[in-house]
């Protein structure tokens, strides 16, 4: 697989390699995504009925309701949270569910922001790998 | 970061696993928006109340088995159904069972059981310039622009670890340069002052603000600074915070950090002004309200939690007027105010009409199925934007008072109004 380097902005750390389930849609977790299973079930999401769990997820930004702490939260517990989370700005909404999952129960998803130009390079790509220790991302295609 | 001492120790472990691992989430917080120091808040309204899911309240009942205690007063937000009147809600019993465990592990934690998503109408509130911790919109709104108290929109359970810790990285709106107004809301010509005797106007210039606006903090001119009541504000607070995600705004002549043009654009020029007119209300109004209904099943007032004087209003606006036989009329207000209206006798008064008086939940969890609800009326506009998503029904909006002229005929019914055309 081809391999491009690119700088982010570490929010929470990891490492881990998956694969990537690119959205170019904000998103609220809360009210759109099922906890139970990984799911994207509002019908007017361009990534309606694609599963998360296990998988990198980017989207743009997160949006909408508070709620979306709790939900990743209980994506952790049913273990059908993302693997990790790629945005071009995080709000502490976002943040709130992988800073406690990985504070109080040892589990981590790393969550890391990258520039708008590099974000377009990820639509098309395969897999995505982070690291503990390093401020940037492997993408693979 | 800029660390305290005692900053230093809670880091260490000194002062117990969980206050260690509340900063250190907090701490990378701080990291990644490049905050360089913590500052104490004075208080925290914990909004991990109404349940969401086995890890909300799993994740709670793990921080009161290991001790945790709030360091700073918090009061805790509505719950999902009143905690006592559950069955006569047709909640189901594992909602029950959760929130009650919700509730012990809340109150070990040292939580105040105001179960209510307007603190602020029962006397626990911070005051102007403090700072504070929530996660519920309505609230972080009306403290933020109404008191001039300041709190960042956390997330739940965020809260609770910002209170543990009694402390929040210092960014966002906990800094005063960050709460100038950057655009202005202006009212056209054609939205007359006498308009405004009519407090759903507020609702719907709200509506319009909130969907211009959407997260940034911006002013209003041109809104009447007499007769603006507590109440009418809280409903343009949490119609702003559901239509658009606002923390803060400002009302020119109302609000406090907002007496002059001056004072809330920091003596700078708006960025950005966008003129709002009647056409613009009659277009928010269509957007949270359901032209298509005739014969009502309920009428749900409360959201937020009704004041006393909102309960007093309701009775009077009956005129000894009973509900009609066909209609359900709920009224939501915090448990204080529902003990003072017993002490008052209004309470007997409502009960008599028809009302339905409820305390601690969210009518947002209404049982529309389980009820056999499918027409609803209300007069708020965080209802009415949240109700079809999370209920499937499209309610109508109307005032107050159109909201009790409906539940006594059974029909929709609503005054003539300047952009109803």
């Amino acid at each position: 697989m081809e391999k491009v380097t690119v700088k982010c902005k570490t929010a929470v750390s990891g490492n881990v390699r998956a694969e990537l389930l690119w959205s170019n849609e904000p998103i609220s977790f809360w009210g759109t995504v099922d906890p139970q299973s990984g799911l994207i079930r509002d019908n007017r999401h361009p990534n309606y009925m694609q599963n998360m769990s296990g998988k990198v997820f980017a989207f743009p930004t997160p949006k909408g309701s508070s709620g979306t702490g709790l939900i990743i939260l209980e994506q952790v517990r049913t273990h059908c949270a993302p693997a990790a989370i790629i945005n071009v700005r995080s709000d502490p909404v976002v943040l709130t569910g992988p800073l406690i999952a990985k504070r109080f129960y040892g589990v981590s998803i790393p969550v890391v922001n990258i520039s708008e130009e590099d974000y377009a390079k990820l639509e098309g790509a395969r897999e995505v790998e982070f690291f503990e220790d390093r401020d940037e991302i492997d993408i693979y295609y | 970061m800029r660390l305290t001492d005692y900053e230093k120790a809670m880091l260490n472990g000194d002062h117990g696993e969980i206050r260690q691992q509340a900063l250190q989430a907090l701490y990378d917080l701080a990291t990644f928006y490049d905050v360089d120091q913590f500052v104490e808040i004075v208080g925290c309204h914990d909004d991990s109340t109404v349940y969401a899911g086995e890890a909300q309240v799993a994740f709670a009942e793990m921080l009161a088995e290991k001790g945790a205690k709030f360091a700073v007063p918090t009061t805790t937000n509505a719950a999902a159904c009143d905690i006592n009147l559950w069955d006569r809600q047709k909640h189901d019993i594992e909602v029950m069972s959760a929130t009650r465990r919700i509730e012990a592990s809340h109150i070990k934690m040292g939580a105040v059981p105001t179960w209510s998503c307007a603190p602020y109408h029962i006397g626990v509130a911070p005051s102007f310039g403090q700072q504070f911790a929530s996660a519920e919109s309505n609230v972080i709104c009306y403290y933020n622009s109404i008191i001039g108290a300041r709190t960042n929109r956390y997330a739940g359970p965020l809260e609770l670890l910002c209170g543990i810790a009694g402390r929040v990285p210092y960014f966002g709106l906990h800094v005063p340069e960050n709460r100038y107004a950057q655009g202005l809301v202006k009212l056209g010509d054609d939205i007359k002052p006498e308009y405004f005797v009519d407090e759903s106007i507020f609702n719907l210039i709200s509506y319009a603000f909130g969907s211009i606006v959407k997260d940034r903090v911006w002013a209003i001119s041109g809104m009447p600074t007499l007769g603006v009541t507590n109440e009418i504000l809280k409903q343009f607070s949490a119609t702003a915070a559901s239509s658009g995600g606002i923390a803060l705004f400002h009302m020119i002549g109302v609000t406090p950090e907002a007496q002059t043009m001056e004072q809330a654009f920091g003596g700078k020029a708006p960025q950005e002004t966008v003129e709002i007119h009647l056409e613009d209300l009659a277009n928010a109004e269509r957007q949270i309200t359901n032209p298509d209904v005739t014969d009502l099943d309920a009428v749900v007032l409360g959201c937020p939690h009704a004041s006393y004087n909102e309960c007093v209003m309701v009775r009077d606006l009956f005129r000894g007027r009973r509900v009609n036989g066909n209609t359900t009329f709920w009224l939501i207000t915090p448990r204080s105010v529902v003990d003072r209206l017993k002490d008052s006798g209004v309470y007997e008064d409502l009960v008599r009409l028809g009302v339905e008086v409820y305390s601690d939940g969210c009518i947002l969890e209404y049982r529309n199925k389980k009820l056999g609800t499918n027409t609803m009326m209300s007069n708020s506009g965080k209802f009415d934007t949240y109700c079809f998503s999370m209920r499937g029904i499209q309610p109508v909006f109307g005032s107050m008072k159109d909201c009790i002229e409906s539940a006594v005929a059974g029909k929709v019914v609503k005054e003539a109004k300047p952009w109803r055309k």
